[in-house]
């Protein structure tokens, strides 16, 4: 089996490519990224998904090698620190991915997504299935760029059904080094949070995310799955088990603290975050349970107390 | 100068006047005794069954001469400086031990029938001994503690002393809080009851040192100034201590080893406990119309009283509900301060005991911190409820739900097993109707899954009281979470007045209004759940909506304007009527708008008709 990756080097690449250098099946991993990662397995193509040629040579590397399954993970998720260029990336590169992907009649693509791409609305139900519309959050380029990636994906799939797609949704990523918003967020000593409310949230252990990433591979189901850890936490339980303390600010006060910080530059938080502070926003697991056959080994507390010991 | 102070302080005139009710309202176990039978048992009304008290009456006495002993053992270990003044609490109380003990033994076998029971009440006996001496000596060392922990950093002349006293005070209290604990439960396990005293004692003795020692303190301060001013006073007191020791056997050792303890300390340090004394004692035979505002001469007076003071310090402390003797402080704040704490510990153990008021205060703290978004909560479920806030506020609940709402249940066999939906009426300013349909059916309905409720937008998004009601398991009101919780075959209670509902002026209460756009119905249609109208009756009156003060700004429609912070306390009634019968209708004709609202109609009219019976009944709103 030959398995193509994409980001390599990225949140996800790290957490799978141990997986698949561990994986007897798996005979070549060809990596079509600007930096190489170690491995025996591993075939290195330098490629800029950002370049506008970059269609042509993921082209060639995946037919060259007769790609059995392609993982696009090239996805940001560390500080962004030039919004334009993250969206060049995901939202172009993700183009040219999808593009070179029909060409090459590729058997099966995964693609990662985030639950936070269902949005944190007032009108969500208890548990957010796949159907659920991806309604993204208006203040954050980090979402709706991953929102407008899934809708790319999905028309892709309609075009090539003979593509058997994946999207996995994740949860916010939590394990001992683990960079993203959340994982950021929760390490701080002290979180603020809005006063009066405490959405639900999850989390997902970076080694279940890994270990779903791998189920992917050979998964006899094609379409999105939730990618959640075991159970739920309050956001105020999920920062006192991360070994931080919540403090309640009231709404508007908050609000134009964030507004102003962010003008100045100085932003310490996303302002987006908000949202995700007031609403509940739980996906359903049951999908990627029952059709890939994922089941989450850590609970949302495991997965917050593997950040508190990093 | 000290005078005006004390004269003036409110805390302590409340504390006179309040002294009487207090000790009024609290012991059944004082009036039992013989010797206590005073014009102020005769205020209190017979609250138990007489058989009941006799049963209790028998305990106490025995347990606090085996108390005694097994005290006196304990004491005669650590060398502590609080030893003499212990003592002496002890001998105080023996006298009135013997009396009741002999005349008890007769009058058990009617209540408990055959040997083993016999046995049991003799074990149970030995365990409540054993288990007040545990309390004493934790007590002892929590207020030791405590008390060195207040002195720390404090110079005053006579450390030893202060340390002696304010223990002894802490202690005392501590136990006396034991001793009405275990009266209160006689029921429970030794095991349990063990450690409950304990766990009390050391938190009354801890939480008392502070106060005790300021007491103290405060006492040494005013009295200073005094003594200048009553130059008089010093021997006098001195005399009468004297021949208050030489009458009073029992205390001798105690007022001697005080003596000797206090040996190098100035000559006046024994009156203050000599006035303590006899201040106290006076306390006990005072009523509310003696007023303490005048400090010196009352002391005096006081000094005066020590034949009749005896009697009654003998009587309190066989009654052993007062405690031991240095817990009653000379009338100064310490009397008000305590007889505050013992009318709010009485009153919380007139319901569940001490340790269940205080798991309900810490589930109510839970519950605010829950509300305002602090909770850090572990337990909770993918709808959000907690299942360690329900636990630590069900004492709260129970107490709602019981004595102060005395819900009421008609027809709780109605409600099928498995999947079912249940249609009420939503009604009150704050819908506390959620929360006691789920108590409702979990109580008398247990072979029922957990039931849910369902509330609107409005209420479940609104900050702090939505959050709070999440945690105690209310569901947003959508769709897919109601086929949801259908599909675990939970009983799930709907409001479909919804919003409308919660609304509508006091004037309007109990008339229903519509019912949205039947979501109920088709639920039921494509489910196949049963629909069960549910009447409610009395959460209209708990809190009634008065008026609607605009709060946009807050980001809620309104906040409702109630006669109170707290509901009140109107009697619930809950009737639960026949399953609506759908006939058999196809799932498909949930897209039948025409039949969902026959059936919207049909199921409205259901509870409308079972709220005019329910009121019709009820001849009051809050009597029931």
């Amino acid at each position: 089996m030959r398995v193509a990756v994409t980001g390599a080097s990225g949140e996800f690449g790290k957490l799978l490519l141990p997986l698949l250098e561990r994986d007897p099946n798996v005979e070549r991993i060809v990596v079509l990224d600007v930096a190489k990662p170690a491995g025996d397995k591993v075939e290195f193509h330098r490629v800029d998904l950002t370049r506008h040629d970059a269609e042509g040579e993921l082209t060639d590397a995946l037919t060259e090698h007769a790609v059995d399954a392609l993982y696009h993970l090239a996805f940001l998720f560390g500080p962004i620190r030039s919004g334009s260029m993250a969206h060049e990336l995901e939202v172009v590169g993700t183009m040219n991915v999808l593009t070179a992907a029909g060409r090459a009649r590729l058997p099966r693509l995964v693609v990662p997504s985030l639950t936070a791409a269902y949005g944190a609305r007032g009108n969500n139900p208890a548990l957010l299935r796949e159907e659920a519309p991806l309604q993204g959050c208006p203040h954050s380029r980090f979402i709706n760029d991953k929102v407008e990636v899934e809708g790319q994906v999905m028309a892709f799939r309609e075009r090539h059904p003979d593509t058997r797609t994946l999207v996995l949704r994740f949860a916010p990523l939590l394990g001992s080094d683990v960079d993203n918003p959340v994982a950021r967020l929760l390490s701080r000593a002290v979180v603020p949070t809005l006063l009066g409310y405490d959405p639900l949230w999850q989390a997902l252990h970076a080694e279940d995310a890994a270990r779903a990433l791998h189920l992917a591979l050979r998964a006899n189901a094609s379409g999105a799955f939730n990618i959640v850890g075991r159970g739920v936490l309050p956001l105020s339980g999920l920062i006192r088990q991360a070994g931080a303390r919540p403090l309640p600010l009231p709404g508007p006060m908050f609000r134009a603290a964030l507004h102003a910080l962010d003008m100045a530059g100085a932003a310490t938080l996303p302002v987006a975050l908000l949202d995700y502070m007031h609403y509940s926003w739980v996906a359903d697991g049951e999908r990627a349970e029952s059709a890939l056959g994922f089941v989450p080994v850590h609970h949302v507390r495991d997965a917050a107390a593997a950040l508190r010991r990093s | 100068m000290a005078k005006g102070v004390l004269g003036n302080d409110p805390f302590q005139r409340g504390a006179a006047s309040r002294q009487p009710e207090a000790t009024d309202a609290r012991k059944p176990a004082e009036e039992k005794k013989p010797a206590a039978k005073k014009a102020k048992a005769s205020g209190k009304p017979p609250k138990q069954a007489a058989a009941a008290k006799a049963t209790k009456s028998r305990q106490p006495p025995a347990a606090s001469a085996k108390k005694a002993s097994a005290k006196a053992r304990e004491k005669a270990a650590p060398p502590v400086a609080p030893e003499p003044i212990a003592d002496e609490a002890m001998p105080l109380r023996e006298p009135a031990a013997p009396v009741t003990p002999r005349t008890t033994p007769p009058a058990r076998p009617p209540v408990m029938a055959d040997d083993a029971a016999q046995r049991t009440a003799e074990n149970r006996r030995v365990d409540r001994a054993l288990t007040e001496a545990l309390a004493a000596e934790v007590a002892e060392a929590a207020a030791a503690a405590a008390v060195d922990e207040a002195l720390q950093g404090r110079e005053e002349a006579n450390q030893d002393v202060d340390r002696v006293l304010a223990t002894e005070l802490a202690a005392g209290m501590a136990e006396a809080a034991v001793r009405e604990v275990l009266d209160q439960d006689s029921g429970t396990s030794p095991h349990r009851a063990r450690e409950l005293a304990a766990t009390v004692a050391a938190q009354v003795a801890g939480a008392a040192g502070g106060p005790a020692v300021d007491e103290v303190l405060e006492q040494h301060a005013s009295r200073g100034p005094l003594e200048r001013g009553a130059d008089s006073r010093a021997p006098l007191s001195s005399d009468e201590y004297e021949g208050h020791l030489e009458d009073e056997d029992d205390e001798d050792a105690w007022g001697h080893d005080a003596w000797g303890l206090n040996a190098d300390a100035d000559d006046e340090e024994p009156l203050p406990t000599s006035e303590e004394v006899a201040a106290m004692e006076q306390e006990l035979e005072l009523t509310a119309s003696v007023t303490r505002d005048e400090f010196p001469p009352q002391r005096r007076s006081s000094l005066s009283l020590v034949p009749p003071v005896e009697g009654a310090q003998a009587e309190s402390f066989s009654a052993g509900e007062f405690g031991t003797e240095p817990e009653r402080p000379p009338p100064s704040r310490a009397g008000g301060m305590f007889a505050l704490a013992r009318e709010i510990a009485g009153q919380a153990l007139a319901s569940e005991g001490l340790g269940r008021a205080m798991g309900a205060m810490q589930g109510l703290v839970e519950a605010v911190r829950t509300g305002l978004g602090a909770s850090g909560g572990t337990r909770v479920d993918e709808y959000g409820k907690d299942a360690a806030l329900v636990e630590n506020l069900q004492p709260v609940l129970d107490f709602l739900y019981g004595p102060y709402w005395r819900v009421s249940v008609q027809g709780a066999e109605m409600v099928p097993s498995g999947a079912a939906i249940l249609v009420a009426n939503h009604s009150g300013a704050l819908p506390y109707d959620g929360l006691v349909m789920a108590q409702a059916i979990t109580r008398e309905r247990p072979d029922l899954r957990e039931p849910r409720w369902l509330v609107e937008d409005q209420v479940f998004h609104a900050p702090v009281l939505g959050t709070l009601f999440n945690r105690l398991g209310a569901v947003r009101a959508c769709p897919e979470n109601a086929l949801r919780l259908l599909d675990e075959q939970r009983p799930v209670v709907v409001f479909p007045e919804g919003y409308q509902g919660l609304s509508k002026p006091f004037a309007e209460r109990y008339r229903l209004k519509r019912f949205g756009r039947g979501g109920f119905v088709k639920l039921a249609l494509r489910t196949g759940a049963p629909i069960v109208p549910v009447a409610i009756v009395g959460a209209e009156e708990t809190s009634p909506l008065l008026g609607r003060i605009p709060a946009s700004f807050l980001g809620l429609p309104y906040l409702p304007l109630m006669p109170g912070p707290l509901p009140l306390p109107a009697k619930w009634s809950i009737r639960f009527g026949e399953p609506i019968d759908l006939g058999d209708l196809a799932p498909e004709s949930a897209e039948d708008l025409g039949e969902v609202q026959r059936l919207t109609e049909r199921t409205r009219e259901s509870i409308q008709g079972m709220i005019q019976a329910l009121l019709r009944e009820r001849r009051s709103v809050f009597a029931g």
